[in-house]
């Protein structure tokens, strides 16, 4: 996050840090990516995976020392990510910077965490799969793989094959990982916490094998204008085309849900979280499509249009929702309530408004420089116009860090202060059955 | 039970085709030769660019600039070829375009300008948003440079730019515009008749001496160009007039289309040729950038102030 903001600032302020290598802005782009990848948004994931397998099958965790060792692993990755990457020791392969120790102990901590679920749900008490577990089950299939093959710690392919490669891992650990692995939250959460019935077992299934078939093969569409073969590409931008069927359907599914329950938004604050959630994910799934058909992504390409959109899927749908769970598992795992629904309430409005702001802001400036390629007008003179928008996108940076500063102080609060405990018995958390 | 079962079998399936479709058969049936128009980092012959290259990567130059160049990229020389990357690895196609594509960069700067343009980007191009990356050791820093300089040489454009199609012979509109013609850009006697329109029309903001540096130029966000780079020199002649004809969208070079005639438009043309120099004049003091030229403006009477009207 501070990665992020502090690249956000040299954007407007590119004298802002001088001649200190660890903060130029490309080695922050290198940590920012990873810290919120492999850092934020995988140990968020795998945490809230710990928590709801176990209690979607009615056992414990199959084994609590590799849980333990995997949380561990992860840890040290982070910190070798951050020693190695501000340094520029990189792969020099978008998402895939992490050097061949970090790759190797990545993928172990993958492949224990899912010896570990596999186990736990072979293990199970109940007989019937919930949605949430195919998704958990195959995202943890195949997100291994998809590391293994993008990751070319071993291997050196030639320029383009190396870049189809890339491509596929860099779309397919948001496809084929924050993608499932968020849906299936989406699934435990919602009908948790309004109390409602998820509407349709037999959608959510077709919802599941749309993304299974259609995400993995579309990461080329990132790369549709270089001189890759056409085959393809086309092969990319029908499957994500096609990727709006999984999409719609699970969102249908989501808000008949929902259905007579929208006014719980108001007082449920995780709930607030995760409904935002859907609606950014509504938003980002129905911008991927049309991006990536030749004619828009031929104007579009390149811009920060698209940087907008990977903020759209990372930060507004996957964040929201992983904060969501938090906000749900924590009082569950801990015994205690939170500290302040105010302080909650403040996280949400400063991410949500500072997202918003961050989306306006990439958005506008995407459309200036789409438009200055478009039109052949040179680099240097449409650069000048969109630097207000760099400057709002660090006003948007401050609010986000804000929120998640907010966030920390209140979980903190929440965890250690004595006092909490007897806040829990007045606000005990609601148990609502699936 | 069964059902779960044949779902597992099911997904396993599914992704190995997947995999198979969108990893394992480009690689079989993708393999591009080597055109002989890219680089070929594997030989020991390209010497410092060789290490440039890994400062790059290092550096993470790729996050903000591209190496490949579209259909639709004006000005970015020959488009690229699939055999131009067969020794580029790990590739650098990069994916947004913070800052310009580098595909073809190589010569077009003198290797100095490049140096001082990664040391203090704003020094040598005003408002770029570009970090500094003076931290480089001298070592590291000409061997970036180094590689920057060898991006594209292989590729040999004929021209970096060209007119849009209505000012070339390709079309109708643009050889009667070449029937029309009746000054020969290339006689000395030409260049000296532009002269004086480029005093009149041209020095307030581009400088007497053409180094873009006017009085006007100070006040101007995005400063005026500065004709004696040796880029200029690829400048076809109907690239210069259409510039001088239709101006520079993004900046407040005007349309002379509007004030000149196509005669006084071409004779200028033939002057802005001689201008491009083997060696950029640039300032090279820090403090000395932004400091306009001071033109001392001859006594003169009444009649030579009068604006062109176009009408002779």
């Amino acid at each position: 996050m501070g990665a992020g903001l502090l690249g956000g600032i040299e954007f407007s302020n590119p004298d802002f840090v001088h001649n200190v290598p660890q903060l130029a802005f490309p080695h922050l782009r290198m940590f920012h990516v990873n810290a919120v990848a492999i850092g934020w948004l995988s140990m968020g994931y795998v945490g809230s995976i710990f928590h709801m397998v176990p209690t979607l099958c009615k056992n414990k965790l199959w084994s609590e020392r590799i849980g333990n060792i995997t949380m561990w692993a992860w840890n040290v990755v982070m910190i070798g990510a951050f020693c190695t990457l501000l340094n520029g020791n990189t792969e020099g392969r978008e998402y895939a910077e992490l050097g061949a120790v970090l790759d190797v102990m990545v993928m172990l901590a993958l492949l224990m965490v899912a010896g570990n679920i596999y186990m736990t749900i072979l293990n199970r008490k109940v007989k019937k799969l919930y949605v949430t577990l195919w998704y958990f089950l195959g995202s943890l299939f195949w997100f291994p793989l998809v590391y293994i093959i993008g990751q070319r710690t071993f291997v050196s392919l030639p320029g383009l094959n190396d870049a189809i490669v890339g491509w596929f891992y860099g779309h397919n650990i948001l496809g084929m990982w924050f993608t499932t692995v968020g849906v299936g939250m989406m699934y435990y959460l919602l009908p948790r916490l309004t109390g409602a019935p998820l509407y349709s077992h037999g959608l959510s299934m077709l919802g599941f094998w749309g993304i299974a078939l259609f995400y993995a093969p579309t990461g080329t569409h990132h790369i549709l204008q270089s001189p890759v073969p056409e085959w393809l590409k086309a092969i990319a931008v029908i499957s994500s085309i096609f990727l709006l069927v999984p999409v719609l359907t699970v969102l249908t599914n989501f808000f008949m849900t929902m259905k007579g329950k929208w006014t719980m938004m108001v007082t449920d604050l995780p709930l607030r979280f995760a409904v935002t959630s859907c609606m950014f994910y509504l938003v980002t799934c129905i911008q991927g499509p049309f991006q990536a058909t030749r004619w828009v992504n031929w104007y579009l390409h390149f811009s920060q249009w698209v940087v907008g959109h990977a903020h759209l899927a990372l930060l507004g749908t996957f964040s929201f929702i992983l904060t969501s769970s938090l906000y749900y598992s924590w009082p569950r795992l801990t015994g205690r309530a939170w500290q302040s629904q105010g302080l909650i309430r403040a996280h949400y409005w400063l991410k949500f408004l500072g997202f918003l702001l961050m989306m306006v802001s990439l958005t506008t400036a995407g459309l200036i420089q789409a438009a200055g390629w478009a039109f052949g007008i040179p680099i240097d003179q449409w650069s000048l116009q969109i630097r207000p928008y760099w400057f709002l996108r660090a006003i948007s940076g401050v609010m986000i860090l804000l929120g998640q500063c907010i966030f920390f102080y209140n979980l903190y609060k929440s965890t250690y202060s004595p006092s909490a405990v007897q806040a829990e018995a007045a606000t005990k958390p609601r148990e609502v059955k699936v | 039970m069964y059902g779960y079962r044949l779902g597992a079998i099911g997904i396993v399936c599914t992704f190995f085709a997947i995999i198979f479709s969108t990893v394992l058969m480009p690689m079989v049936l993708f393999r591009p030769n080597p055109s002989g128009h890219g680089n070929d980092y594997t030989a020991e012959k390209t010497g410092n660019a060789v290490r440039g290259r890994q400062i790059y990567v290092r550096e993470g130059c790729f996050y903000c600039h591209t190496q490949f160049n579209r259909l639709q990229d004006r000005g970015y020389g020959p488009l690229v070829k699939a055999g131009d990357y067969v020794y580029e690895t790990p590739h650098q196609l990069g994916t947004a375009r913070t800052g310009p594509d580098l595909t073809n960069e190589g010569l077009r700067f003198p290797a100095q300008w490049q140096k001082a343009h990664l040391v203090q980007p704003r020094a040598v191009k005003p408002g770029s948003i570009m970090p500094s990356f003076s931290y480089l050791s001298d070592g590291d820093m000409n061997d970036l440079v180094a590689y920057i300089e060898t991006l594209g040489n292989m590729r040999k454009p004929e021209n970096y730019v060209e007119a849009p199609d209505e000012y070339r012979t390709t079309t109708e509109a643009g050889r009667k515009l070449m029937a029309r013609k009746n000054v020969d850009t290339n006689a000395v006697a030409s260049a000296n008749a532009g002269r004086g329109i480029y005093t009149q029309n041209c020095a307030a903001c581009h400088g007497l001496q053409a180094e873009g540096n006017g009085p006007n130029s100070i006040s101007l966000e995005k400063k005026p160009a500065n004709f004696t780079r040796p880029f200029y020199k690829q400048y076809p002649d109907e690239f210069w007039f259409y510039r001088v004809s239709e101006g520079v969208p993004g900046t407040r070079m005007p349309r002379f289309g509007e004030v000149l005639t196509e005669e006084q438009r071409w004779y200028l043309v033939a002057y802005l040729k001689t201008l491009p120099q083997n060696q950029e004049v640039t300032i090279n003091k820090v403090d000395q950038v932004d400091k306009p030229e001071q033109i001392e403006l001859p006594a003169m009477t009444h009649e030579e102030y009068e604006p062109p009207t176009g009408a002779e």
